[in-house]
């Protein structure tokens, strides 16, 4: 290992989650706990091999650090917290990886805990969300003073400037609602598995226009977790291991906006032409993108498909839109994307889900809805970050 | 006059400048004296040269609808019954981008690329707003 590269030097050795519902009536360290509990029984682990702790999405809307080392009678060697915003899954997984490989701890639970229904005021817009109380276009572009709140607003803004100036409709948009909720009827732990229609989609009411309600993610319950080890321990754990073969930070700036790529031109970006340079996370993991079996992204929107593809160069800028037509993003397409049903139609558990669902893609778990001979799969968000993620 | 029950701001010593602006009817931006960036959000010195040299300046209060919104859902009781409204982001002549309401314009008259100018709404004895019409001709 030369220093600095850490391709392939962490894996992940055991995944496990709740059910996944609309109002589950169970506190979010309850469901952490268990989510925590499936993944050591997965791996073949007892409490005690556990000693670290990533809680994304933390308090006071997901589960508490803190408190859940008190309740689960855990003991940490190191642990940490992000707020409680979904956009730091691969942060999560990529502070385990630095965690384990620089011997800090030996197994570090990554996860997060929700439940949204367990909240008075609604915690996505309106008076009960701190976060988007930042005005002048804070986290998604939130003005509360406007009246712009709710992150699904700033994603609107994105596809209002996307549609006008690509020239794309709402009902191209609505292919990556059908197709997740196609991928979402052949998953048992689904919210939503009833199949939708374009129609379906267009009939949907407005929630922040141009997006529709089939534009947006659930807002729901559950956990999941995933354990991040070293390769070499994996080996001797109960499951193939899942190695993280390349990993790629998250950006901030004023040239970011969190919904889409730079040079877009919305919030403070300077409008350009968007060409991707080279994407650190293939260059560690070694990989060109052709050689992936499936990608995964955070959906929260719609649009947030067409702004990732376009980022990471699967696709010319503004050609997402017709690159997510003919069942390309569907199983059996050239690029399976969200093969759970994603945030829109599996649950939002902040994209743990996605891990969950990428980890056993890669052991061959998924039955039904299983990419043959699954290989190669990466985590890419509109946001930035990513991960590619190998068969051991 | 009824009392006003929207979101006020959260004016402190990093943005004091731009709303006492407002309330004098004039719209003003940090200037960096040293690059000739203007800027918006406040930063507590210019954000691309780092240097501390910078004033509040007029700006020309015009500008284009870069994207908007319609809220067809009331995340703000106080918003209710202006559903369906709508919020712009603005960009100004100047560069920096605002959120904002539009006046004077039906939701289904606004399109990406409008000009537009700034108008002032006193919404409190305290706090006046930075909305934006159609600009005439």
């Amino acid at each position: 290992m030369s220093a600095g590269n850490l391709k392939d030097v962490a894996a992940v050795c055991g995944v496990g989650h709740t059910a996944y519902g609309r109002k589950m009536n169970r506190s979010q360290i309850d469901l952490a706990g268990e989510a925590i509990s499936n993944a050591l029984d997965d791996a073949g682990l007892g409490r005690d091999d556990l000693d670290g702790l990533i809680v994304s999405f933390g308090t006071p809307i997901g589960a508490d650090a803190d408190t859940l080392a008190y309740a689960l009678g855990l003991k940490l060697r190191a642990y940490n917290q992000t707020w409680a915003h979904g956009r730091f899954t691969a942060s999560s997984i990529q502070w385990a990886a630095m965690m384990v490989s620089a011997g800090l701890t030996n197994v570090v639970a990554c996860m997060a805990s929700i439940s949204f229904s367990g909240f008075r005021k609604p915690m996505m817009g309106g008076s009960g969300d701190a976060e988007g109380g930042r005005e002048a276009g804070g986290g998604h572009g939130e003005d509360p003073v406007f009246g712009m709140t709710s992150p699904g607003a700033g994603a609107a803004l994105v596809a209002r400037k996307y549609f006008d100036r690509f020239g794309a409709t709402s009902e191209q948009l609505a292919a990556v609602a059908v197709a997740f909720r196609k991928h979402a009827a052949m998953n048992p732990n689904a919210i939503m598995r009833t199949p939708i229609s374009v129609e379906d989609h267009q009939n949907s009411r407005f929630v922040c226009e141009p997006l529709h309600l089939l534009d947006y993610c659930l807002i729901n319950d559950g956990a999941a977790c995933v354990l991040v080890t070293t390769q070499e321990r994996a080996r001797d754990m109960a499951k193939r291991p899942v190695c993280i073969s390349g990993m790629q930070g998250l950006p901030a700036g004023r040239e970011e906006f969190i919904w889409t790529y730079p040079g877009f031109g919305t919030s403070q970006q300077t409008a350009f032409d968007y060409v991707p340079g080279p994407q650190p996370v293939y260059e560690m993991a070694d990989v060109s993108p052709k050689y992936l079996d499936a990608l995964f992204t955070y959906d929260a929107f719609s649009i947030l498909a067409w702004t990732a593809l376009e980022r990471f160069g699967f696709c010319g800028q503004g050609e997402a839109a017709a690159f997510t037509q003919d069942g390309r993003i569907e199983l059996g397409g050239e690029l399976p994307m969200n093969t759970n049903g994603g945030l829109m139609s599996e649950g939002h558990i902040m994209g743990w889900n996605h891990q969950v669902e990428i980890v056993r893609q890669l052991r061959g778990e998924c039955g039904e809805r299983q990419i043959p001979n699954a290989q190669l799969i990466q985590w890419a968000n509109a946001y930035g970050d990513s991960l590619v993620y190998r068969a051991g | 006059m009824a009392e006003y029950t929207k979101p006020l701001p959260a004016i402190s010593t990093l943005n004091q400048p731009y709303w006492d602006g407002l309330k004098q009817r004039q719209m003003v931006l940090p200037y960096c004296e040293a690059c000739a960036k203007v800027w918006y959000p406040p930063a507590p010195f210019c954000p691309d040269c780092w240097s501390h040299d910078f004033r509040w300046q007029a700006v020309s209060g015009r500008g284009v609808v870069n994207s908007w919104v319609v809220f067809h859902q009331a995340y703000f009781s106080s918003f209710k019954d202006d559903i369906p409204y709508a919020v712009a982001e603005v960009e100004l002549e100047e560069g920096p981008r605002l959120l904002t309401n539009l006046v004077e314009v039906a939701n289904e008259d606004i399109a990406v690329g409008m000009s537009v100018e700034v108008v002032f709404d006193d919404v409190t004895d305290e706090v006046t707003l930075a909305k934006f019409r159609p600009r005439k001709g």
